[in-house]
């Protein structure tokens, strides 16, 4: 049985439309990640999915019951914000223990949960203090302490680490995936962050402007993007995009594109004759070549990344860049020649951006 | 020290001076015969005299006036708190397409002129047959309470983060708990400066209590402002003596707001 189910969700602020006609169903012990640039609504997502925010259209189930008018209290969840959202005025214990008084849980028992709670979480020697008395990342441990304790169905989180400094995060991000591995609770996780995502998900939601872009687990999305939006946020460094005309040849196509012709078996995408299609190759797969490359121009801008560089160059116009490691770095306005497989690339329709890769 | 902060003390400690002097005069002004205090050169060294002190504390009027003060000050601050409160938080945290005009109408009581308002009050409590009574001051000064309690407590309200009142509704509180366990303590502190100010502003209040009583619900700034009207021979004494006993509700109402306040926010060492 699926966990949670969302079917046709809509979410309007007055006449803005915020979430268009969502469709998706998380599975239990799934950890899905809502990933996507800044607005697209996951944020507002997730809220309905908490029942902080009013669903404007279509159905929302948890745990096979319809939760669209039900009390955040009610639904079965517990989530943690951006900014922790701790109470300020009260200590980290009655923190933790907020939620289970109201569920009128004895307080010998509210003591025993707490305590195993604050000793996975490394918080012990904090429980008589406040909140404005921890540490960012404490803070947010304790936030995470209180989701918890609850034992709920869902977990839902909105951006939990985008506070803390890169070092911090990196740990957290290790516990919040060992927690997971433990506990199995079906999470929600709201990131912009790539890495984040990547490391953490089953399968990651791509949002764009409230509607949902790809699904599917990280490797799939990076190496199957289903169009040029998913292609061209996932990864970094970005893919290059070049337009290119396919062409017809005797056992095979060509991409004639960027001053080169690239002739490809094809097998793998719809291809038309004729077409206008766009070529996307990802930095890393471009590789140092000597006479035989495909790609070529002059090296216009060196980015140092310490194992590798980012080399740009322009080819028939157009900027390209391939990460190279960094001993192969040219110098800067250097002849430089790449090649790259045809396994890496990735050819899009021009006009509608949909990927011409075979399903 | 850096002359910087040397200067700034010295600001500081001058401007300090300055506040607490006129209230330190008064004070000693209220334990100095007649004598003492119009000499032409200031006394600071005199033989104090309860005199005045006790002139005042033995009056019938000044301690009718004193009671009706609090009755009134308390019964008003009381109500300004308990529908005052509420209204502002659902103002701040459920804002309708009226709670603009709410929060304007209710900065407006205070725009207009107070004979403006006391006029009107003073008819309507003529007519309503309660002029002159505690009942229609408590009432009046309600008004005063409520308008000053909301104008300052939106803002306190609004500054409580959003997402601690929702991370209660998550923890499967509703809204009225939200509003009892973590609106109102978490914006405790700048309650009680709204709640003291609204204290002292019925507290000082002249003009509305002067027309809304005539003998039998006259409140203590009129008592007081009685006894220098006994003709040329101005009884300074008496007169420091009565602001003295005029301020010290308003201290007392203070000291007692911090230090509850101080008790429930202390930090917990560990
Ligand atoms: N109360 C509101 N009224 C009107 N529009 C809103 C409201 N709240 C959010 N929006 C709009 O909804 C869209 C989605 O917002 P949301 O907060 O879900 O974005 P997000 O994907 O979480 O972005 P971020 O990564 O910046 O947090 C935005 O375009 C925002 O302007
Ligand atoms: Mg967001």
């Amino acid at each position: 049985m699926s966990a949670i189910v969302c079917s046709h969700v809509d979410k309007a602020y007055g006449a803005t439309t915020v979430i268009r006609d969502l469709n998706l169903s998380i599975e239990e012990h799934e950890f899905v990640v809502f990933l996507g640039p800044s607005g697209c609504g996951k944020s507002t997502l997730l809220r309905m999915l908490a029942g902080l925010e009013d669903i404007s259209g279509g159905e929302v189930s948890i745990g096979g019951k319809v939760v669209n008018d039900l009390d955040p209290g009610d639904r079965g969840i517990a989530m943690v914000f951006q900014n922790y959202a701790l109470y300020p005025h009260m200590t980290i214990f009655d923190n933790i223990a907020f939620g289970l008084r109201r569920q009128k849980v004895p307080a010998a028992e509210i003591r025993k949960r707490v305590d195993a709670v604050s000793r996975t979480l490394g918080l012990d020697p904090y429980l008589g203090r406040k909140p404005a008395e921890l540490s960012g990342g404490q803070q947010q441990r304790v936030a995470i302490a209180r989701a918890m304790i609850k034992t709920p169905k869902v977990f839902l989180f909105d951006e939990p680490l985008s506070n803390l400094d890169a070092k911090l995060r990196n740990h957290m991000r290790v516990e919040i995936a060992r927690l997971h591995q433990s506990l199995k609770t079906t999470t929600v996780y709201v990131t912009h962050d790539q890495l984040e995502a990547m490391t953490l998900a089953d399968r990651i939601v791509l949002l764009k402007e409230g509607v949902i872009e790809q699904i599917g687990p990280p490797a799939e999305i990076y190496l199957r993007p289903a169009n040029m939006f998913v292609a061209g946020f996932i990864g970094t460094p970005n893919m290059n995009f070049v337009e290119v005309t396919v062409g017809r040849t005797g056992n095979g196509w060509t991409l004639t594109g960027a001053g080169t012709v690239l002739s490809i078996e094809g097998r793998g995408f719809h291809l038309r004759h004729g077409d206008r299609a766009v070529l996307g190759i990802r930095p890393p797969d471009l590789k140092t070549a000597g006479a035989a490359g495909i790609l070529q121009g002059t090296a216009d801008l060196i980015e140092f990344h310490g194992n590798d560089a980012l080399v740009t160059f322009g080819s028939g116009g157009k900027e390209i860049s391939a990460l190279v490691p960094a001993r192969e770095c040219p110098a800067l306005n250097a002849p430089v020649r790449y090649t790259f497989e045809e396994e890496a690339i990735h050819l899009f329709d021009a006009t509608s951006g949909a990927s011409l890769r075979k399903q | 020290m850096r002359p910087g902060r040397l200067i700034g003390k010295a600001i500081l400690a001058l401007a300090g001076f300055l506040a607490v002097f006129p209230l330190l005069w008064t004070a000693l002004n209220a334990l100095k015969n007649n004598v003492d205090i119009i000499t032409r050169a200031p006394r600071l060294v005199f033989t104090p005299t309860l005199a005045n002190i006790g002139y005042i504390i033995g009056r019938d009027s000044v301690l009718t006036g004193l009671y009706h003060s609090v009755v009134a000050c308390g019964s008003a601050v009381l109500i300004g708190v308990v529908l005052g409160l509420p209204a502002a938080y659902a103002v701040a945290r459920y804002p309708n397409r009226w709670a603009g005009d709410i929060q304007f109408f209710v900065l407006s009581l205070r725009f207009l002129p107070p004979v403006a308002v006391a006029i009107p009050l003073m008819v309507i409590w003529l007519q309503v047959g309660l002029y002159d009574t505690l009942p229609a001051l408590i009432i009046t000064y309600s008004l005063l309470t409520i308008s000053v309690i909301m104008w300052l407590a939106i803002p306190a309200f609004q500054s409580v983060p959003n997402e601690i009142e929702e991370a209660a509704f998550v923890d499967g509180y509703g809204a009225y708990s939200v509003f009892w366990r973590i609106a109102l303590p978490v914006a405790a502190r700048s309650l009680a400066g709204a709640v003291a100010f609204s204290f002292v502003l019925v507290w000082n209040e002249f003009l509305i209590a002067l027309m809304l009583s005539s003998s039998n619900a006259k409140t203590l700034p009129i008592v007081a402002s009685e006894l220098s009207q006994q003709g040329m021979n101005v009884p300074w004494g008496i007169l420091n003596a009565s602001v003295v006993l005029l301020s010290l509700p308003p201290l007392l109402f203070l000291g007692v707001l911090s230090g509850f306040l101080n008790s429930v926010f202390r930090q917990k060492k560990t």
